[in-house]
């Protein structure tokens, strides 16, 4: 054992929180690991990850994922002593090391399918083998199908349940314009044919996966049919209305079923299926979707935006639009995962479809009446939401510059695509890592000095749109803001997105989104977005839960 | 009963039979869930209700009928055991029946004018409506209309509320295409955003949904006319005929008091939309959230008002009610009201909310009400409530102001040539239900600012009745819209003089 690594085990029998979080940060920071080291490291770091399990603190549990990161980071050269550890330990602690033993790729993915065979007789090892099958996202995984199925047909029910699970799993979480058709039948048949099993573990896991085709969108009618008609017939809704005895089984599929609702009806020309063509990862826990929803893309102007649900039983979440392609049919939006809804839509693939999207919503961007120049102001999703604005004024003649912030470099965002539509474009970041060092406000005190600005849009956090506000104030210079109430309906059909300006209540989804920054109550809105946080912890808690599972 | 004819008892045996009361689940036990309240009638009661009918030469029960069901026509055949012929009956003129039993405010309408009803309980019309429909639906007697052959011709309907669903039906059948564009990922309007399921469950208006899907009718969701396409797009470029608008009334009226934007205070309709259409009540399996406190203060006492009361029970809460007026004047139906009460709701009658009052994170914390006193009855026999200068404060965590709706803005605000009154409410011609843009009609709460799913059939019939006229070059006639921002529709006239004496608003909200 080399030094840095005893002195870090040392370290790791402190056995406190501190000192795992000091480990860690230690260990990103290590550079050229020798393959020896990184085995020693990851024997300490897995050591972290069962006492994780053994804890219930929060922090534990960030821990263990960073651990987990870690791990993966290794590379190929663990990969041996991974895969003896999951199939030597219990399942829960199998589910951590599985996570990070498929993060280092296809590497793993071979090593598994050719040492697979020497565990078909040890239940448990399969049990954990197959769990970790289920973590992939990556289309080399299909590869690995051949042995879900024979698992499928394994003596032990426990680890049949398993292999139905990941059949489910692996299509959930893979692109769907990269999956194989025939591979999606011998599935189906598989999960079909398990639906009649006697244990009902293995019939509701089926189900499960059943129910996630379903939802993915890759099955054919007839098959979509063949579903519905099974989960009738096990939630009691067909004809003889005998129900699956198992309250698991019928809640699985009730589940489901609400997915067959209002299919679009095909025939009538207005078809939309929400597909997703591109997904671009701009930072971290960001990303850049091209989404197909023709009607939408024919109509929407600058400053407008959408609301989507990606699956039928989400919130309806608002987006702004960054831009759109009316020939194509396609609408450009950007995606930071905040909470639950966010975060179920950053993990949707390219080729999954969104269950709803409805909109252009609100009123367009206003743009001043006297030529001059302008600001467009953005932060996070907003660095997108202004370019369409910034596109809009620079036809009209006027001289546009662009701001954005951000934290660091790391989170500067879409700067090209706004160079693109800006005159000039100034980045800055809190910590100087890259542009100028500094607040937007900074920045866009700069131009105010050196020129007369006609008009402003900021689009981004509340913080940030009010700072802008306060800025411009003493000037009277045109603010317009984007606000981001909460909303359900985005049609005025509720209230829940009123927002007060200028003494008086406003509906953000139909009057605005945009309003004179300079009448806006910002601290109103503030507390009215934190309306629902607690809830929002209960929903994001039951994402990790299943993430975790 | 087996016997095909009416058995023979006299008009006065007939009123002399007690009515059936609708077995209801006990409030103790319901309001720990959403099932629905009313058991229905079983045959028996069915059957004894039925003789309460006196078969009238000249019935007042179908002329108060906003749809003209032949009430004595269907009663009849329940009395005689065939309530699948009674159906049939019903559905000559109304295709919803199994909502219309269960929501419509027969005590307004037919029942108001029942003859039955002048001394005794008049005759259990809606009861005998929801048996028939239910007799229908349990043992799958939907019966396919006649449906005339394709005219080519095209009808968008916008809004798939009750106006927009019963427009679809009476234009599918009458052989022209139609098309349903509805703004939600789900049909229905009110009846599945608003009225609660332990009134009207969910399963019954996917049927009616289904049964327009095999007639042909197409419908195509997450569409807001207005602004996905303009109705110039519909008449022009997509090649519609006609355009039907029946979009509701969906723009919720807040009281602008202090505190009215704090967390915690909703619109019924956010309140609602939160809970059943995007199930919040499953909550966190459905993500939908809703900030639902163990205290839950309501503000009015229309049918809306009870129906957050009662969901709000379901969810856990102690409600109270606090209405400005007094429990005689509350607007809601009899029997709703009657309903919640029973449901152990804390009532504040002649309470007017001055101010919610916030905690530091501006979340409500307590609601305080001026006392009101009623006055004298004015000229039209209103009493009105006036101001005593004597507040209260009473605690709560939640609040849901049930003030009724504007309509919604979005068709009118997007086309100049639909005329609208001062309120926003879409303005037509009164005998065709045409709007003031050529080839548009309109119904329902659109036309009304909000009334009953009843009222919003009737125009839809009325308004598809014209289209199907117009489609056919025979509406030649200038359409006659009311220029007077000012002027606006009558909502329903209460039926009856009984009614109209009470000053019952027939509002139904
Ligand atoms: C007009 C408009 C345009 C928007 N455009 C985009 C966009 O282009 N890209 C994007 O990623 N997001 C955008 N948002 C914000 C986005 O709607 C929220 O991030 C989303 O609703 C969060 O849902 P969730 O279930 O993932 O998180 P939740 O669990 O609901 O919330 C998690 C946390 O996020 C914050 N939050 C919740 N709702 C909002 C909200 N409406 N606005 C800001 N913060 C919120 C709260 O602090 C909350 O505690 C926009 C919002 C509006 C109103
Ligand atoms: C809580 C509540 C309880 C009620 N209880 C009763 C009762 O017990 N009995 C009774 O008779 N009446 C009751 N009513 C009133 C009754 O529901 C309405 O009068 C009736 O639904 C009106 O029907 P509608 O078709 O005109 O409109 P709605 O039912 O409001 O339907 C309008 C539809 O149009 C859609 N839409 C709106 N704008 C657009 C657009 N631009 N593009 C596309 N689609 C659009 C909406 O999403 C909606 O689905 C109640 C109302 C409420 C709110
Ligand atoms: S008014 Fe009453 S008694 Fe007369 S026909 Fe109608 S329901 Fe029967
Ligand atoms: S989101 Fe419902 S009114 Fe704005």
């Amino acid at each position: 054992m080399t030094t840095r690594v005893e002195e870090i085990s040392k370290k790791l029998q402190e056995d406190s929180e501190e000192a795992i979080g000091e480990v860690l940060d230690r260990i990103r920071l290590m550079e050229d690991l020798s393959a020896e080291e990184k085995l020693d490291l990851s024997k300490g770091l897995t050591s972290i990850l069962y006492h994780h399990l053994h804890s219930n603190s929060s922090r534990m549990l960030k821990l263990a994922i960073r651990a987990e990161k870690r791990i993966a980071k290794f590379g190929p050269d663990v990969i041996p002593f991974l895969f003896e550890e999951i199939t030597d330990v219990d399942g829960e602690s199998a589910a951590y090391l599985g996570k990070a033993f498929c993060k280092i790729g296809k590497p793993g993915i071979d090593y598994l399918l050719q040492e697979w065979s020497r565990f078909s007789d040890n239940d448990p090892a399969l049990i954990n083998l197959l769990q970790t099958v289920s973590y992939y996202t990556v289309p080399e995984i299909q590869g690995a199908v051949p042995l879900l199925v024979a698992a499928s047909g394994h003596a032990n029910f426990q680890v049949q349940a398993m292999a139905l699970h990941a059949m489910g799993r692996i299509l959930e979480r893979s692109n769907t314009n990269l999956i194989d058709r025939r591979l999606v039948t011998n599935l189906f048949d598989v999960c079909f044919h398990a639906l009649a099993h006697a244990k009902p573990l293995v019939r509701k896991n089926a189900a499960c996966s059943l129910g996630k085709m379903l939802r993915k969108g890759i099955l054919l009618p007839d098959e979509e049919k063949r579903v519905r008609d099974a989960f009738m017939s096990i939630t009691g809704r067909d004809e003889k209305h005998n129900w699956d005895r198992a309250f698991i089984v019928r809640k699985e599929a009730e589940l489901y079923l609400s997915h067959f609702h209002p299919v679009a009806h095909d025939g009538h020309g207005y078809r939309q299926t929400f597909r997703i063509h591109t997904k671009k990862l701009l930072c971290p826990n960001t990303y850049h979707f091209i989404v197909e929803a023709p009607f939408i893309a024919r109509k929407i102007q600058a400053g407008q935006f959408v609301i989507v649900r990606p699956h039928d039983t989400s919130e309806r979440i608002p987006l702004s639009i960054c831009g759109w392609d009316r020939e194509k049919g396609t609408l450009h939006l950007i995606v930071s995962a905040v909470g639950k809804t966010s975060t179920e839509i950053i993990r949707m693939m390219e080729g999954d479809a969104f269950r709803d999207i409805v909109g252009p919503l609100g009123e367009r961007s206003r743009l001043p009446e006297k030529k001059g120049t302008c600001v467009v102001i953005g932060g996070g999703y907003g660095t997108g939401a202004i370019i369409p604005t910034a596109l809009d004024m620079k036809e009209r003649g006027h001289k546009v510059y662009g701001i954005v912030g951000a934290r660091t470099e790391e989170f500067l965002i879409m700067t090209d695509e706004l160079k693109a539509a800006c005159d000039e474009v100034i980045l800055t970041t809190n910590d100087g890592s890259k542009g100028t060092k500094g607040l937007v406000t900074d920045a866009l005190e700069a131009i105010m000095l050196k020129e007369d600005i006609v008009h402003v849009l900021a689009v981004g956090p509340v913080p940030m749109m009010k700072a802008v506000s306060e800025m411009t104030r003493p000037f009277k210079i045109e603010t317009y803001v984007s606000l981001n109430a909460i909303m359900v309906d985005g049609t005025g059909m509720c209230g829940a997105c009123r927002v007060s300006v200028g003494n008086e209540t406003k509906f953000a989804c139909f009057h605005g989104p945009d309003f004179d920054g300079h009448q806006v109550d910002f601290e109103n809105l503030m507390k009215r977005q934190k309306m629902f946080v607690k809830e929002e912890q209960a929903a994001m808690a039951t994402l990790t839960r299943l993430h975790n599972n | 009963m087996t016997t095909e004819e009416r058995p023979k008892l006299s008009n006065k045996d007939r009123i002399l039979m007690p009515h059936q009361e609708m077995p209801l689940r006990p409030a103790e036990s319901r309001v720990l869930n959403f099932e629905e309240v009313p058991i229905g009638y079983s045959a028996e009661q069915a059957e004894k209700e039925a003789m309460r009918c006196l078969q009238c030469k000249k019935p007042h029960c179908i002329e108060a009928c906003p749809v003209g069901i032949n009430i004595p026509g269907f009663i009849k055949l329940i009395e005689q055991g065939k309530p699948e012929e009674a159906i049939k009956v019903i559905r000559q003129t109304n295709f919803l029946p199994a909502a219309c039993g269960r929501v419509c405010p027969q005590d307004k309408q037919c029942q108001a004018v029942c003859v039955v009803g002048r001394k005794h309980h008049p005759v259990g019309i809606g009861n005998l409506e929801r048996y028939a429909a239910d007799y229908e639906r349990l043992h799958r007697k939907m019966e396919m209309p006649e449906v005339l052959p394709p005219t080519g011709k095209k009808v968008a309907i916008i809004g798939s509320g009750p106006a927009g669903l019963t427009a679809a039906y009476e234009l599918v059948t009458k052989g022209h295409e139609v098309i349903v564009f509805e703004a939600f990922h789900r049909a229905g309007g009110v009846m599945v955003y608003g009225i609660p399921r332990f009134r009207l469950p969910i399963q019954i208006v996917d049927e009616d949904i289904k049964f327009l899907e095999k007639l042909g009718v197409k419908f195509v969701y997450n569409m807001i006319i207005g602004k996905v396409m303009s109705l110039d797009d519909l008449l022009e470029k997509e090649g519609f005929d006609a355009v039907f608008v029946g979009t509701g009334a969906g723009l919720p009226r807040m009281l602008d008091i202090p505190g009215s934007n704090a967390n915690g205070v909703y619109s019924a309709n956010e309140y609602l939309t939160r809970i059943y259409l995007m199930e919040a009540k499953k909550f966190p399996t459905y993500t939908t959230p809703l900030y639902s406190g163990k205290k839950l203060a309501v503000i009015g006492a229309g049918n809306t008002a009870m129906d957050v009361m009662r969901t709000g029970k379901r969810l856990g809460a102690d409600v109270t009610c606090y209405y400005r007026r007094s429990r005689e004047e509350a607007p809601a139906r009899s029997e709703e009201l009657k309903h919640a009460e029973q449901e152990f709701i804390n009532w504040r009658w002649l309470s007017n909310p001055v101010e919610f009052i916030v905690d530091e994170n501006n979340f409500v914390k307590q609601i305080r009400c001026e006392k009101m006193e009623l006055s004298e009855p004015d000229e039209t026999g209103r009493r009105k409530p006036v101001s005593t200068g004597q507040y209260f404060v009473e605690d709560c965590d939640t609040v849901v102001m049930s003030l009724g709706c504007s309509v919604n803005p979005i068709i009118p605000s997007t086309d100049k040539m639909v005329r609208t009154n001062k309120w926003g409410v879409i303005m037509v011609d009164d005998a065709t239900c045409q709007t003031s843009k050529k080839g548009v009609f309109a119904g329902g709460d659109a036309i009304t600012g909000g009334s009953t799913v009843i009222l919003a059939m009737g125009q839809a019939k009325k308004a598809a009745a014209a289209i199907d006229q117009y489609l056919k070059g025979q509406l030649t006639e200038e359409a006659k819209v009311p220029t007077d921002p000012n002027y606006s529709v009558q909502s329903w006239k209460p039926a009856s003089r009984k009614a109209e004496k009470e000053g019952q608003s027939v509002d139904a909200r």
